[in-house]
């Protein structure tokens, strides 16, 4: 693997590969992915028509494709031969020795010996793995279903296969949770040495069992306040074990950021494939059906299977390079939005941007308007405050 | 020409619930006006409101021939309204007639309103005919009732008519009291016109449809008239009597009750008061008219949820012209937009305006709470009314604020004396007197200032005297007061629209309350937000709305943007909907709640 060239080719923008592999042991009662348990299901018609629409989405973009990442559900849980049919697909579209990372996400305990070889040997330079927390109840708590003595066998096993980076993924703010057991996952997490570590706050999703829950008072949510202090908690423990924070929920050794995830938070294109996956290219973002069964009906019958699309135009792009690209520590570049949308954003955000920076919220350099420590607690507000700012831009736009 | 001597001009005046309609509506049935199959339940309540309320908001009107000792009288009934907030369409009435029924319920006794307009009509100079109604019920205690009803009002309970307005027990003697307690009217039918406009009514077909009660002389259609105060002439076109229909006559003289229409377009063009006399030969001692009712309490009405200021503003036009009894004045606000200031008699009369609004004008509307002009004496000696805080001059040129002050009956049982004491206390009021109407009733007057009454002094007063206590005020003048305008400061910005003025001891209790209530209302922000009462610059009182410590989304890849988009697109919908004070976002409904007299 290339090791971090520059994200940005001169003549076209690269561009990511998303696989959704819709299939899990059992759905997790916090999670909004369209997954579906596995259990008896034959998984080869959807593979192979992710396969196809693979084909197809990679061989018509006429962008380069530059990072890959399979995500679900959990791809680990695919049967070996099925997970090697998949990775040949990529292998066989893409060119993998072009790829800046290849990602696949994973469970602990879901991955064995063959199945790491399986994943080095087809290119795959990082796996993220969901480990959530270390600790048995607040696992339960979300319906986990590996147990926290699972987690370093299962990275010891990636390791030891030559899986270049590892991701953790962990949840704060679990009903239960205080800022002791935090912190102790925190440290778990550390000891295991990861090149990247992933913190979410647990979030109520809409149409979720654990919100249903929540709704029918079956489960207190975790104080605000502590969830506030968890956040900051875990920025001071990670930076000080050398994770740099790089985005809001994103941590990780210097050089070790995920390319793939930096590419959405850019607004740069991505092909995404398989049911519920959705895509950016050129101004256009799409939607598959989330269902299987609809999915590979769809893509033999009519070689897509896209249940919504949408141009962005230019009011859809400045909301969403201010939402995207605010989650960053580095921040909205100037450049990239003068570039897009023709204005200077210090211009078009004025006021409401100069409200944000004397509430310490937001910093303005010559290149980037980014968010204070401060700021990225609050970074839905912040960036409701600018998408909320008239459109002055339409005024200075240049006339084509 | 009619004889004077068979002719009773009267009224009924009773406190609420006390059955005036029903009575109203057997003294109808029984000298045949109205058939029973004719006869609607209180067939003189017709407008739907006061049918649902329970109550007569509109004074009423109708003829009844009554056979006695071989002549037929023409009694007239002129219904008048019950609640406080109408004494001037009482007194109206009362100005049309030689003489009133006081009518009491057997159970409850004497009530407040029952003394008010007992007095209005002693102060009149009218017959009184005191009537103990609801005997039929198991609770009446009909000569009790009428010894408290001497006590109390100095009414000779030896003559009191003991009535059922249900099963019509008592009408013949209250027929008989009727003819003979009450006078006659005396007047000159060959004398010049003098006649009364007591009230008017729109009608879409004829125009303006004017009550009268001749005093002296005679009129009939085709006459030409002149409006003494207008100053204007009509040609009469219709000359007629209430059965309670309007049914044209041949001419009304003096003594006589009815109506008259006169190609009158608006009810802008009359004057109720005014003096009608004709044109041909005109008299020379105008009536002496009413006082224009005094409006005493104001809100702002804004266009509700799916109504415009413009459907609003046609509504109010509409129904002004059916009854001008409120006033309105278009109002700015910055925070609520376009809407109207109003003045009203009372606070009932406030909500049955409101109400009226939406039934008749189909629009939906938003009411702010209701304050009460002030009397502002400038230190140049120039004296102002205001009907809003905003209004107010700057502090350091007023010499005094003056507010307006009630005299206040409280009829009450008398274990309850205590807490109303309490009550009245802390609403700053001056005890009068205190009088035992019985051994377990006691009436008690009270001098208040009407701005602390406006809120929710009858509910408090209902709810501390179990449901017994009545009330009733007339408003005496004006005082000066202790009084300070009260600025709340949303993030260190005053706010005007949440100004208020209040007695300077009420402003600690009031500005916690109004803080406390603000608070709920406001969404936390980013930062910490201070929500403070003042008077000038000295801060009061204090809250806080605490910065939201965590606002983040915790994921958002490739397949999340399009929903976060179109959730920060609703939330951009929400802001509009927004008046931002001080980088605070205040919702519309704030406004509104804080306002809310409901406490």
């Amino acid at each position: 693997m290339p090791s971090n060239p520059p994200i940005t080719s001169p003549s076209l923008a690269p561009c990511g590969l998303y696989v959704h592999v819709p299939f899990c042991e059992t759905k997790c009662g916090y999670c909004d992915f369209y997954s579906v348990a596995l259990k008896d299901r034959n998984p080869t018609p959807l593979v192979d028509c992710i396969g196809r629409e693979l084909r197809q989405r990679v061989n018509g973009c006429a962008h380069a494709v530059r990072t890959v990442f399979f995500g679900g559900g959990t791809p680990t849980i695919l049967p070996l031969s099925e997970l090697a049919r998949l990775l040949n697909f990529v292998y066989e579209a893409v060119n993998v020795r072009q790829l800046e990372e290849f990602t696949v996400e994973a469970n602990p305990a879901t991955v064995d010996d063959e199945k790491a070889e399986l994943l080095v040997s087809s290119g795959v330079s990082r796996v993220s793995m969901g480990a959530q927390s270390f600790f048995r109840n607040e696992l339960a708590t979300l319906e986990r279903l590996h147990s926290p003595e699972d987690i370093a066998p299962s990275v010891a096993t990636l390791r030891r296969h030559g899986v270049g980076q590892i991701n953790l993924d962990l949840i704060f703010g679990i009903p239960g949770q205080t800022l002791e057991t935090w912190s102790q996952s925190l440290s778990r997490a550390i000891d295991l040495g990861p090149d990247h570590i992933a913190c979410y706050g647990l979030t109520y999703e809409p149409g979720t069992r654990l919100t249903a829950m929540r709704r029918h008072g079956r489960m207190t949510p975790c104080d605000e306040d502590i969830e506030a202090d968890m956040f900051l908690r875990t920025f001071d423990t990670l930076e000080s074990a050398g994770y740099r924070q790089y985005e809001i929920s994103n941590y990780a050794k210097p050089g070790c950021e995920c390319r793939h995830n930096l590419l959405y938070w850019r607004n740069e294109p991505y092909i995404g494939v398989g049911p519920s996956a959705a895509g950016c290219v050129d101004g256009r973002r799409y939607k598959n059906v989330a269902d299987v069964a609809g999915y590979v009906r769809l893509i033999e019958r009519d070689g897509h299977a896209e249940v919504d699309s949408e141009i962005i135009d230019t009011e859809m792009l400045i909301v969403e390079l201010v939402m995207m690209q605010l989650r960053l520590n580095e921040g909205l570049s100037i450049a990239v939005f003068r570039e897009r949308i023709g204005v200077d954003p210090r211009d078009s955000f004025g006021e409401a941007l100069m409200r944000l920076v004397d509430l310490g919220l937001v910093t303005v350099s010559d290149t980037h308007i980014a968010l204070t420590r401060s700021g990225r607690l609050v970074a839905n507000t912040v960036v409701a405050e600018l998408a909320a700012v008239p459109r002055q831009a339409d005024l200075a736009l240049p006339i084509l | 020409m009619p004889d004077l001597s068979l002719i009773r001009n009267f009224s009924i005046v009773a406190h609420i619930d006390h059955g005036k309609s029903t009575l109203a509506d057997r003294i109808l049935e029984y000298t045949g006006v109205v058939t029973k199959r004719e006869m609607r339940e209180q067939f003189l309540d017709d407008m739907d409101l006061e049918r649902e309320m329970g109550i007569t908001i509109k004074a009423n009107r109708a003829t009844c021939p009554y056979p006695y000792k071989g002549r037929t009288y023409m009694l007239n009934l002129i219904d008048t309204p019950g609640h406080v907030d109408f004494h001037y369409e009482v007194s109206r009435a009362l100005a049309a007639c030689e003489g009133v029924l006081v009518l009491v319920d057997a159970t409850q006794g004497v009530q407040a309103q029952t003394v008010a307009n007992a007095f209005a009509a002693i102060e009149a100079g009218l017959s009184i005919v005191l009537v103990i109604n609801k005997i039929d019920l198991p609770a009446a205690r009909p000569e009790d009732i009428a010894l408290e009803a001497e006590q109390v009002l100095g009414l000779d309970a030896s003559h009191a008519v003991f009535t059922s307005g249900k099963t019509g027990v008592g009408m013949d003697d209250l027929f008989k009291a009727i003819v003979e307690h009450i006078p006659p009217p005396n007047g000159d039918p060959q004398g010049a016109l003098r006649a009364l406009i007591y009230d008017a009514k729109s009608d879409i077909h004829r125009g303006v449809i004017c009550h009268t009660r001749v005093f002296d002389g005679t009129f009939k259609r085709g006459d030409k008239i002149d409006l003494m105060a207008a100053g204007r002439s009509f040609i009469i076109t219709e000359v007629g009597k209430f059965t309670p229909k309007p049914g044209a006559v041949e001419s009304l003289s003096a003594g006589e009750v009815g109506y008259f229409v006169a190609g009158i377009k608006t009810l802008v063009d009359v004057t109720i008061g005014d003096t009608l006399t004709l044109a041909s030969n005109p008299t020379d001692r105008p009536l002496p008219g009413y006082q224009p009712p005094q409006q005493m309490v104001f809100c702002d009405f804004y266009p509700g949820m799916g109504s415009t200021t413009d459907q609003l503003r046609e509504a109010m036009e509409k129904l002004w012209l059916n009854d001008s009894s409120y006033t309105y004045a278009t109002v700015g606000s910055d925070a609520l937009g376009i809407g109207f200031r109003c003045g009203f008699l009372g606070l009932l009369h406030m909500r049955i305006i409101q109400e009226r609004l939406e039934r008749e004008g189909n629009v939906t509307v938003v009411q702010t709470a209701p304050t009460v002009t002030y009397e502002i004496k400038l230190k140049d000696g120039t004296v102002t009314r205001i009907e809003s805080p905003s209004e107010l001059p700057d502090m350091s040129n007023i010499e005094e604020i003056r507010e307006p002050f009630v005299n206040a009956q409280l009829i009450i049982p008398a274990e309850c004396v205590g807490v109303v004491m309490q009550l009245s206390r802390e609403r700053r009021g001056r005890h009068i007197k205190t009088e035992y109407l019985s051994p377990t009733r006691v009436m008690m007057t009270y001098d208040l200032p009407l701005c602390e009454i406006i809120y929710d002094f009858y509910d408090k007063l209902k709810s501390c005297t179990k449901g017994y206590g009545t009330a009733d005020y007339h408003v005496r003048g004006y005082d000066p007061g202790d009084m300070v305008k009260m600025d709340i400061l949303v993030n260190g910005v005053p706010v005007d629209a949440l100004s208020v003025i209040v007695h300077r001891d009420k402003t600690l209790y009031r500005g916690r309350r109004l803080l406390e209530r603000l608070k709920k209302q406001i969404d936390r922000h980013q930062f910490e937000i201070p929500l403070q009462a003042a008077i000038g610059t000295k801060v009061i009182a204090r809250e806080t709305i605490k910065a939201f410590r965590k606002d983040v989304t915790a994921k958002c890849y490739g397949g999340d943007i399009t929903r976060k988009r179109k959730l920060l697109d609703k939330q951009k919908e929400g802001k509009k909907r927004m008046r931002t004070v001080g980088n605070v976002s205040i919702p519309q409904e704030a406004f509104m709640s804080i306002l809310d007299p409901d406490d």
